[in-house]
């Protein structure tokens, strides 16, 4: 018998999700930027979400954490901690995490802070929540992973960064609609995927993206979770992974041991591209909706320059009737409209007006 | 045309949690809130929440012609809703809609949205508009 993790003392007490309304085509960026016609059915991907207009990293965040708390069923002033990861935060300087805080009504006792690293920054805050919470420091924190990702016009990249945010409201493991039962940590220096300062689109570099960084860095957080625990992939009923594109969390699975059907459920990118901080997030949000009590789910976030975190989830008997109390994934990904590249262009600020 | 920042931040809370007055003596709830009700003059007010109230679209306009600071956002649809519990009535931008697609009586709900933002530089200004129901089936899908 092991002794107690900290993590054993905590779960999600709500998650909550957050898809806009608009589409793209995959074909249709083929087709502006003369890319292979082939190349969306490699990625694995059709279409990708874009946020309207009017929306951004912070409004996203706020609906996905407005559904989390309609699931958890707390009171928001209880919320000790409001942490935002996004690599779009729509201030260079000034917090998203306090205009999130002050929507929800979580302010003024709350911390509230942005956290970076690239694609997996709301998954740092995951850990950093079941520290705080497990410590009895704060009784809930509410972890938003948001971004309306921005890929350089005509870069590979383009083809799926997209736009979503997922929530989750993290308490002690008595309330939660699934608790956490341990995770690991994987992280190396990493020149893989970056965005200097000043600098509107990220660059990437090329031979990193693939083995370097996500394979390494996802096998390596999630063997270590497996030795620390003694688990195997035949434990876990689900396994979902950060997406990218369609096809990335498929093959580390098949390195990890992990079946297709294990991971199918929690794939969310091929409808509606990579939304960074909550590519994986969503995906774990989808599986909470349809998981069954006692089920266990491997989740594994990435981010570049680069990590990986691995965590242990078991569900709940809370998670059935939490489900119905806010809107599911599905229902947003059926809510859906295709617009054109030039919308989309002005819609996520390529086409430059002068002001 | 700049938003001056002091009234943008004081209405902050209202804007972002839909807050209204209700009246004690009368019972209308006005929004925005007012510490005097509009409909019978008394000056005994509560706080009420509308954010998790939906509503029902009773007008609308497009707006093809904006004013600066808008041209991004054109057509700007501008409705007036009548919440469905509360009885009040709201003008807000309609959004996640194409103007086709609105009919009298729809049942919308309130989110948060950037309102307008004063250039690349300048603040953000956040607050409520109304879209569609997120599961009706009245809108189109392709």
């Amino acid at each position: 018998m092991h002794t107690l993790y900290p993590e054993e003392k905590t779960g999600i007490v709500g998650w909550g999700s957050y898809i806009p309304r608009w589409r793209l085509s995959l074909k249709e960026i083929a087709e502006v930027w003369g890319f292979n016609p082939e190349q969306p059915e490699e990625l694995g991907v059709s279409e990708k979400s874009v946020a309207g207009v009017d929306e951004d990293a912070v409004t996203m965040g706020i609906e996905a954490a407005r559904n989390a708390l309609m699931r958890a069923g707390i009171n928001p002033k209880e919320i000790g901690a409001v942490w935002f990861g996004t690599e779009s935060k729509p201030y260079a300087v000034k917090p998203s995490a306090t205009i999130v805080a002050e929507a929800i009504g979580a302010t003024p006792y709350s911390m509230a802070t942005d956290w970076e690293f690239a694609c997996r920054a709301a998954s740092e805050a995951i850990r950093a929540s079941i520290g705080a919470v497990a410590s009895g420091l704060i009784k809930y924190a509410l972890v938003v992973g948001s971004d309306t990702a921005q890929a350089n016009p005509g870069d590979v990249l383009e083809f799926t960064a997209s736009s979503a945010a997922t929530a989750l409201i993290i308490g002690s493991r008595e309330e939660s609609a699934a608790y956490f039962e341990a995770s690991a940590t994987y992280v190396t220096d990493t020149p893989d995927f970056w965005r200097r300062d000043h600098s509107k689109y990220p660059l990437h570099g090329e031979a990193f993206t693939g083995e370097p960084a996500y394979f390494k860095h996802i096998v390596g957080s999630v063997k270590t979770l497996l030795e620390k625990t003694g688990l195997k992939p035949e434990d876990f009923d689900y396994a979902v992974f950060h997406q990218p594109n369609g096809t990335f969390p498929l093959r580390v699975a098949r390195m990890l041991g992990f079946p297709r059907e294990k991971v199918t459920p929690g794939l969310i990118t091929p409808y509606i591209g990579n939304s960074y901080n909550s590519s994986a997030l969503i995906g774990l949000a989808r599986v909470l909706e349809i998981a069954k009590p006692g089920q266990r789910i491997l989740l594994a976030p990435f981010g570049s320059g680069a990590g990986s975190d691995a965590y242990s989830i078991v569900v709940t008997d809370k998670v059935e009737e939490r489900k119905h109390r806010a809107p599911i994934v599905d229902d947003y990904l059926k809510r859906k409209y295709t617009v054109s590249y030039s919308l989309y262009a002005k819609y996520r600020g390529l086409v430059y007006r002068v002001e | 045309m700049r938003i001056s920042i002091p009234p943008s931040w004081r209405t902050r809370v209202y804007r972002y949690r839909l807050v209204a007055t209700k009246c004690k003596k009368c019972g209308v709830t006005l929004y925005p809130p007012s510490n005097i009700c509009r409909h019978c003059g008394s000056r005994e007010v509560d706080q009420v929440e509308l954010a998790n109230e939906k509503a029902r679209l009773i007008t609308w306009t497009v707006i093809y012609s904006t004013m600066e600071g808008f041209e991004k956002q054109r057509p700007l649809i501008i409705g007036i809703v009548e919440t469905t519990e509360s009885k009040a009535r709201i003008l807000a931008p309609l959004t996640d809609v194409l103007p086709g697609e609105l009919k009298p009586g729809m049942i919308m709900e309130p989110v948060i949205r950037r309102i307008r933002e004063e250039g690349e530089a300048g603040l953000v200004h956040y607050g409520v508009a109304f879209r569609p129901e997120l599961t009706t089936s009245a809108l189109n899908t392709s």
